[in-house]
C-alpha cells in the first residue's frame, strides 16, 4: 500500500515544516494555575493526613496524589487532588521535583496503586476457561484467578504484563524477560 | 454471621488478653494485608466498646481504639484495593488496609462502625457474597458464583435430564433404539467371518450346492443388517431431534422469563452482552449435548465393550496385541490435547478481537470517515486478520501431528494383527475369516475410543453452559406472585419517605434519611448536581431496589407489601432517553394497555402534540419505528414515549430528564404535553434546566444525598440558598450563551 497524500512523515521535527494542517496549533489552558514546583510542600500532619503548601501562598489537607496515565507514564504526570477531588497542579515527571518531594509523592502512590510486581510464578492451572494463579510478589505470596484471560491479561509493551483478576486486583510482571524460566513457562502456557 | 469469622489460636488468644470479659464481639474479620504495601493478615475486632486491629503474622502488633473517641469510619477506595480510615478525637486515625478482594465486606464493616458511633444498634448484611468455594477452596470466578471444578455434575445432568422428562417414553424409545443400533452394528464384522471360513474358504470341502445356500443366508442376513442399522438411524435421528429440541425450548423459554422477572440489581452487576451469550452460546452448547453427545455415550460405550468382548472370545492372545496401542494413544492424545486447547483459546480470542474491530468499525463509519483514518483502520484490521490466520495456521498444525500419530498408532496395532494374526493363520490356528473380521472389529474399536477423548470435553464445556443458564433460572426473581402482598387497584398517590436511605453498593450509601411526604396530586421537582441521587429516588418509588434502612409508603402502606404488579401498573416513566420496541407507532403507544381502542391511541397522541407529526409520516400509526426507535429524531420519540404514559393513566408519573437536550421549539411542544399529562397525577420530575420546574408544586434540593431544601420556586429564591445559586449560574451561563432564553429567570 502506498501511503496517503499526507505530508511527507518523514520529516525531522524542527525542521522547517511546511505550514499548514500538518502542525498542530497550541492549545491554551488557563486552569489550574501554573504553580511552581520548587514552592510545593508536601508533608504528613498529623501522620495521617496529607497536607500540601505551596509556600507563601496556599495550603491544602487531604490531598491525594494520582497518576494520569499509570499505565504508560507510572513516573510522570502525577496529579495533586484536593479534599473536593479538583486538581491543584500536576507533577510533570517524578525526575523534575527534589529527593524530599519526590520521596513523600512515591510513599503515596504506593499506597494508593495497590498493583503487585510478580516476582515468580509457583502454579498456575488452567481450568473450565479459568485460570487460577499462585504467585510470589513484592508484597509477598498471593493466589488469584484470573477469568476471561483475553481480557484480563494486557501487554503494556513486549515484556510487560499487566493481570487484572476478577475481584479487581492489579499484577504486574514488570519485565517477562526477567523471570526464572519455569515462571516463563507458566506465563507463556495462560497467554 | 458473615462478620465474626473464625479466628486462629494465637490472635484468638491475643484477642481475649484485651477484651474483658463480658464484652461481646460484634465483628471479628480479616483484612489481607499487614500494612500499606504487604500482603498479610489483620484482624479486625469489633465489640461495643472498642476497636481493635491485630496484625497475624507473628508480630501480633495491636492497635486499639477506644469506641468513644471514634468519630467516624471511611472506607476509601484505591486503584486494586482499598483502604479503612477510623478518625479519633484527640488522637491519629487508625488504618486498615486491603486487598479490591475485600472491598464490598469493609464498606460494610465501616458502615457499621459509624452505627455503633451514632449510638445506632449494629446492623449488618445477613450474608455476604462468598469469594471462595466453601467445598474446595478453590477462588470463585465470580462472586457468589458456581465453582466449575465443584459444579455437581451429576446434579447439573439430572436437572438437564429432567428437561427430557416430560418426553420420557420418545426418551426410552430412543435409548432402546440406540442401543439396538449399536448391538446389530456388531454382526456384520461375525458375518464376514461366517462367509470367509464357512464358503469361500478353500480347505473346507464345499458341500455340493449347501454352499451356495449358506453364502446366501449369509449375505442376505448382512443385506438385512444393513436395512436394519439404516432403519434404527433413522429412527434415531428422528426420535433424537424431536426430544432434544423439545428439551432445549423449554430450557430457553424458562431462562427467557426468569430474565424478565428478575430485579434491576440483577442486571446492574452484568453485562448485557454476557448475559446474551448466556441466551445463545450456552443454550446452543447444551442443544449439542443433549442432541448429539449424550446418545452417543450410551452407544459407544456398548460398542466398546462389544467390540472388546467379541475379540476376546475370537482369539485373546490377538486380542491383547490389539490393545496394545490403546495407552499410548490415550496418552499421546492428553499431552496434545492441552496444546490444541491453548490454541484455540486463543484462536477465539483472536477472532472475538477480529469481529468486534470490525463490528466497531462499521458503527462508527461516520467518525472514522471525519476523521481520515480509513487507511488506519484498515491497517488494524490487517493485523488482527494476520494475528487470526497464523494461530489458525498453529492449530491446524498441531491438529495435524496429532491427528497423524494417533492414525499411525491405529495402523500399528493392525500391522500387529497382520503378522500375528498372520503366523496363527500360517499355522492353522487362525481362520482367515476371523483375522479379517478382527481387522474389521479393530477399525471399528478406535473411532469411539477417539470420540471418548473429545466427548470429555465438550461435556465440561456443556455444563458449564448449563449451570450458567441454571444460575439464572434459579435467581431470586422479583416478588411479583407474593401472595402475602395487598392489593392496590387505584392508589390515590400519596407518597411518605421515612428516614430512608439506600446505596447500590454496601457502604456505598446514596441516599440518607430522606424525610419528605408527597400530597396527592402534587408535582414535586428533584434538583441537584448529577450524581446527588434523585434517580435512585424515583427508582425506589417504582420499586427497581428496596431501600437499605427506612420506609417508603404509599397510600400509608408500606411499599413492600403492595402487590407489585398493581404498582408497576400505576407508575408512568418517561425518560431522558425514551426506549421504544421495534414495532409501529400505534402498538408503542399501546404498550401499557394492549386492549386500548385506535381511538384512544389517537387521543394520547394528541394531547402528546405527537399526532401531527406521526399523520405526516407515510404510514403514519402504522409506521415501524425501527430498533430502539431509531428512525425517528429524538424529539418525536420522546412525544411518543410522553403519548405512551398517558395512555397507561398512570396515578404516579415520573419524567426523569424528560425534556433535556431538545431544542426550544421542540421542547415547548412537550412541556406543553407534559402539563396535560401530569393533571391530578403525583408527579416527581428531574430536569437540569431549572425553569422547567416552574409548575412543580414544590422543589426538592438534593446535596450529598439527603434533602438540603424544600420549599415552591419562589421560597426557595427567597432564601438565596443552594437552589438560588444552581438558577444564577445557570442563569449565568445562558447569557454567556448571548442568546436570550425565553426561560431567563423570573424578575424578583
Amino acid at each position: 500500500m502506498s501511503a496517503s497524500a499526507a505530508p511527507a512523515p518523514a520529516e525531522a521535527p524542527g525542521a522547517a515544516a511546511p505550514a499548514g494542517a500538518s502542525r498542530l496549533a497550541p492549545i491554551t489552558v488557563t486552569h489550574p494555575e501554573k504553580v511552581d514546583l520548587g514552592a510545593i510542600r508536601l508533608f504528613r500532619a498529623p501522620p495521617w493526613v496529607l497536607r500540601l503548601t505551596i509556600e507563601g501562598d496556599r495550603s491544602y489537607t487531604r490531598v491525594k496524589v494520582v497518576r494520569a496515565a499509570p499505565l504508560s507514564y507510572p513516573r510522570r504526570y502525577i496529579s495533586l487532588l484536593d479534599a473536593r477531588d479538583e486538581e491543584i497542579c500536576m507533577i510533570e515527571d517524578l525526575a523534575q521535583v527534589g529527593p524530599e518531594l519526590r520521596a513523600v509523592l512515591c510513599e503515596e502512590l504506593d499506597r494508593r496503586y495497590l498493583t503487585a510486581a510478580i516476582e515468580r510464578v509457583i502454579a498456575v492451572r488452567n481450568e473450565f476457561g479459568t485460570s487460577y494463579w499462585e504467585v510470589e510478589t513484592n508484597r509477598g505470596r498471593r493466589e488469584f484467578v484470573i477469568q476471561n484471560v483475553a481480557e484480563n491479561a494486557r501487554w503494556l509493551g513486549d515484556q510487560r504484563l499487566l493481570l487484572i483478576d476478577v475481584d479487581g486486583n492489579r499484577f504486574e510482571v514488570p519485565d517477562t524477560g526477567r523471570l526464572d524460566r519455569r515462571s516463563l513457562a507458566f506465563v507463556e502456557q495462560v497467554l | 454471621m458473615p462478620f465474626v469469622e473464625a479466628l486462629p489460636a494465637e490472635v484468638s488468644q491475643r484477642v481475649a488478653e484485651l477484651v474483658p470479659a463480658g464484652e461481646d464481639i460484634l465483628v471479628q474479620v480479616a483484612a489481607d494485608m499487614a500494612g500499606p504495601t504487604r500482603f498479610g493478615t489483620t484482624w479486625l475486632v469489633l465489640t461495643g466498646q472498642r476497636l481493635l486491629l491485630v496484625g497475624a503474622d507473628g508480630d501480633g502488633s495491636v492497635v486499639q481504639a477506644p469506641l468513644e473517641r471514634i468519630s467516624q469510619a471511611r472506607a476509601e477506595v484505591l486503584v486494586g484495593g482499598g483502604r479503612l480510615e477510623i478518625e479519633q478525637r484527640g488522637a491519629g486515625a487508625v488504618q486498615l488496609y486491603y486487598s479490591a478482594s475485600l472491598v464490598p465486606k469493609f464498606g460494610e464493616v465501616a458502615e457499621g462502625i459509624n452505627q455503633l458511633v451514632r449510638g445506632e444498634p449494629l446492623s449488618l448484611p445477613a450474608e455476604l457474597e462468598l469469594s471462595r468455594c466453601p467445598r474446595c477452596g478453590r477462588i470463585l470466578p465470580e462472586k457468589g458464583g458456581i465453582c466449575p471444578a465443584c459444579a455437581r455434575r451429576a446434579d447439573t445432568l439430572k436437572r438437564l435430564l429432567s428437561y427430557v422428562w416430560p418426553y420420557r417414553m420418545r426418551a426410552l424409545l430412543l435409548l432402546a433404539v440406540t442401543l439396538g443400533a449399536a448391538l446389530v452394528g456388531l454382526v456384520p464384522p461375525y458375518l464376514l467371518k461366517t462367509i470367509i471360513d464357512r464358503v469361500l474358504s478353500p480347505r473346507v470341502a464345499a458341500p455340493a450346492g449347501g454352499g451356495f445356500g449358506l453364502l446366501a443366508l449369509l449375505v442376505g442376513g448382512m443385506l438385512g443388517v444393513n436395512v436394519l442399522t439404516w432403519a434404527a438411524e433413522v429412527l434415531r435421528r428422528w426420535l433424537n431431534t424431536w426430544v432434544g429440541f423439545r428439551a432445549v425450548e423449554e430450557l430457553r423459554l424458562r431462562l427467557f422469563s426468569s430474565l424478565q422477572f428478575l430485579p434491576l440489581r440483577f442486571y446492574d452487576r452484568r453485562k448485557v452482552g454476557a448475559l446474551i451469550s448466556r441466551m445463545t452460546n450456552d443454550s446452543d452448547l447444551v442443544e449439542i449435548f443433549l442432541l448429539f453427545d449424550l446418545p452417543f455415550v450410551f452407544s459407544n460405550s456398548l460398542m466398546i465393550c462389544g467390540i472388546v468382548g467379541l475379540m476376546f472370545y475370537m482369539n485373546v492372545q490377538l486380542a491383547l496385541l490389539v490393545l496394545v496401542p490403546v495407552p499410548p494413544i490415550v496418552i499421546g492424545s492428553t499431552l496434545i490435547w492441552g496444546r490444541l486447547q491453548g490454541y484455540w483459546r486463543r484462536w477465539s480470542a483472536r477472532w472475538s478481537r477480529l469481529s468486534s474491530h470490525l463490528n466497531e468499525s462499521i458503527t462508527g463509519i461516520r467518525v472514522i470517515k471525519a476523521f481520515a483514518q480509513e487507511e488506519r483502520e484498515s491497517g488494524r484490521f490487517e493485523r488482527r486478520n494476520r494475528a487470526v490466520r497464523d494461530v489458525s495456521v498453529s492449530a491446524e498444525r498441531s491438529w495435524l501431528v496429532f491427528f497423524m500419530v494417533t492414525n499411525f498408532f491405529m495402523s500399528f496395532g493392525s500391522f500387529l494383527v497382520w503378522y500375528f494374526g498372520g503366523r496363527q493363520l500360517v499355522h492353522g490356528r487362525l481362520g482367515l475369516g476371523e483375522l479379517m473380521a478382527f481387522n474389521y472389529y479393530l477399525m471399528m474399536l478406535y473411532r469411539p475410543l477417539k470420540w471418548f477423548g473429545d466427548f470429555y470435553s465438550f461435556m465440561v464445556r456443556a455444563f458449564a453452559g448449563a449451570e450458567r443458564i441454571f444460575e439464572v433460572i434459579d435467581a431470586r426473581p422479583e416478588p411479583f406472585a407474593d401472595p402475602a402482598a395487598r392489593p392496590a387497584p387505584r392508589l390515590a398517590g400519596h407518597v411518605r419517605f421515612r428516614n430512608l436511605s439506600f446505596g447500590y453498593d454496601p457502604g456505598k450509601m446514596v441516599l440518607r434519611d430522606i424525610d419528605l411526604e408527597v400530597q396527592p396530586g402534587e408535582m414535586i421537582g428533584l434538583v441537584g448536581r448529577s450524581g446527588v441521587g434523585k434517580s435512585t429516588l424515583v427508582s425506589l418509588v417504582c420499586r427497581f431496589y428496596d431501600a437499605g434502612r427506612g420506609t417508603l409508603e404509599l397510600d400509608g402502606q408500606d411499599i413492600r407489601t403492595i402487590r407489585l404488579e398493581d404498582l408497576r401498573r400505576q407508575i408512568g416513566l418517561v425518560a431522558q432517553q425514551s426506549f421504544l420496541f421495534n414495532d409501529t407507532i400505534a402498538a408503542n403507544i399501546r404498550y401499557g394497555r394492549p386492549d386500548a381502542s385506535f381511538d384512544d391511541v389517537l387521543r394520547a397522541a394528541r394531547a402528546a402534540n405527537a399526532h401531527e407529526f406521526i399523520v405526516q409520516k407515510p404510514d403514519g400509526y402504522d409506521m415501524v419505528v425501527g430498533e430502539g426507535g431509531s428512525k425517528l429524531s429524538a424529539g418525536e420519540k420522546q412525544r411518543i414515549a410522553i403519548a405512551r404514559a398517558i395512555l397507561h393513566d398512570p396515578r404516579i408519573l415520573i419524567l426523569d430528564e424528560a425534556t433535556s437536550s431538545l431544542d426550544t421549539a421542540t421542547e415547548r411542544r412537550i412541556q406543553e404535553a407534559i402539563r396535560r399529562l401530569v393533571q391530578g397525577r403525583t408527579t416527581f420530575a428531574i430536569a437540569h434546566r431549572l425553569s422547567t420546574l416552574r409548575s412543580a408544586s414544590r422543589l426538592v434540593v438534593l446535596e450529598g444525598g439527603r434533602i438540603a431544601e424544600v420549599g415552591t420556586h419562589a421560597e426557595l429564591l427567597a432564601r438565596r440558598g443552594i437552589f438560588y445559586h444552581l438558577v444564577r449560574t445557570q442563569r449565568m451561563t445562558t447569557a454567556a450563551l448571548a442568546e436570550p432564553q425565553p426561560e431567563a429567570m423570573p424578575a424578583s
